[in-house]
């Protein structure tokens, strides 16, 4: 009886420790510490597959035909090398996903969603990670006002914050919350919300952006810990408690119309 | 602008920017968003000229066709949330 309790112990050790270390990755640059987030709602990691391209990697899912994350390591010297980069692109299925598993170009026709950039494709630094990111692996349904508007000026924000501090550890997804969801074309599901977090890793700070997928949708500045309740993924597996409860001062998200002329 | 960069309303793939201006194509529009100066200077011409390359292409094909008044989005489905 002693024995099967040791035994027991031991098993569920093993088990929270396997829980608590990061998910594997054949991409690991693009990840803080290496590290992977980990999906803590189980049922994310339905259908789940990993693509590495050179300016981001997704973790996408077939279950949503979205990505659940897009990862990035954004540095200043790669922002100065993408400006002025030609960008002319084309959407794409991608074709490291099964079909059975992929969103597909007429997925998103005729529905007025946008098909909005996960990793941005403003973030992007030579022709090839730039068309790399045009992939739908990389892309999910977006109110147009949301994507070209307040998601667009918390883009915008991230870029000048990676130009301040040098580097920066990204990761951008949806959250799919409450009973109901919308789907597009059979296939493709609404996120509920989006997501921007940021870790720096030279002030061991981190703080995330979080924005309603809904017209007139407004900014909110939350901890990683908040972030983790609502996405169920450990979006930064290293943080120590104090990094994951305190949120970064992030800079304030100012729309283009608001922004003014240069 | 060349057709083979942009033909409007043919697919759902073409995507142009000109500036912090974004063209996308999709088969029932014609996406522009961001904003763009045309300065008066060479560069400001080139992508003037760009851009009207594109709305050239699109007016013209939909002055072919026998349009409806006003097109509507197809609604979308509502599923029981898979991660709740």
């Amino acid at each position: 009886m002693q024995h099967r309790t040791f035994s027991l112990l031991a098993v569920s050790m093993l088990l929270s420790a396997s829980i608590a270390s990061a998910a594997q990755t054949s991409c690991p640059e693009h990840f803080a510490n290496g590290q992977a987030p980990d999906l803590v709602n189980q049922k994310l990691a339905a259908k789940n597959l990993e693509v590495c391209y050179s300016g981001y990697v997704a973790r996408h899912s077939g279950v949503t035909r979205t990505p659940l994350y897009s990862a990035e390591h954004l540095t200043r010297e790669r922002l100065l090398q993408g400006k002025g980069l030609k960008r002319q692109s084309k959407f794409y299925p991608d074709p490291n996903i099964p079909a059975s598993e992929r969103a597909e170009l007429h997925h998103y026709a005729r529905s007025g969603y946008d098909r909005g950039h996960v990793a941005p494709s403003a973030d992007m630094f030579d022709l090839q990670s730039q068309q790399e990111c045009f992939s739908l692996a990389n892309m999910v349904p977006q109110e147009p006002s949301v994507n070209r508007g307040i998601w667009e000026a918390v883009e915008s924000a991230t870029r000048k914050l990676t130009k301040d501090r040098g580097d920066l550890y990204v990761v951008t997804g949806p959250i799919f919350s409450g009973d109901n969801i919308q789907r597009i074309g059979g296939a493709v599901m609404v996120p509920t919300q989006m997501f921007k977090a940021i870790y720096d890793p030279k002030r061991h700070e981190a703080g995330a952006y979080l924005v309603a997928n809904t017209e007139g949708a407004q900014v909110q500045i939350i901890s990683i810990r908040q972030l983790e309740q609502l996405s169920g993924i450990r979006i930064f597996p290293a943080l120590d408690n104090q990094m994951k409860d305190n949120a970064m001062r992030l800079p304030e998200p100012k729309e283009r119309k608001r922004r003014g002329g240069r | 602008m060349k057709k083979n960069e942009f033909t409007p309303f043919e697919n759902e793939a073409d995507c142009v920017q000109i500036g912090d201006l974004t063209i996308e194509n999709r088969v029932d529009r014609v996406s522009i968003f961001g904003s763009l100066d045309l300065t008066l200077d060479k560069e400001g011409l080139k992508m003037a000229k760009e851009l009207k390359g594109i709305l050239d292409l699109t007016l013209s094909e939909m002055e072919k066709l026998d349009l409806p008044a006003k097109i509507t989005a197809l609604a979308p489905e509502t599923i029981k949330n898979p991660f709740a």
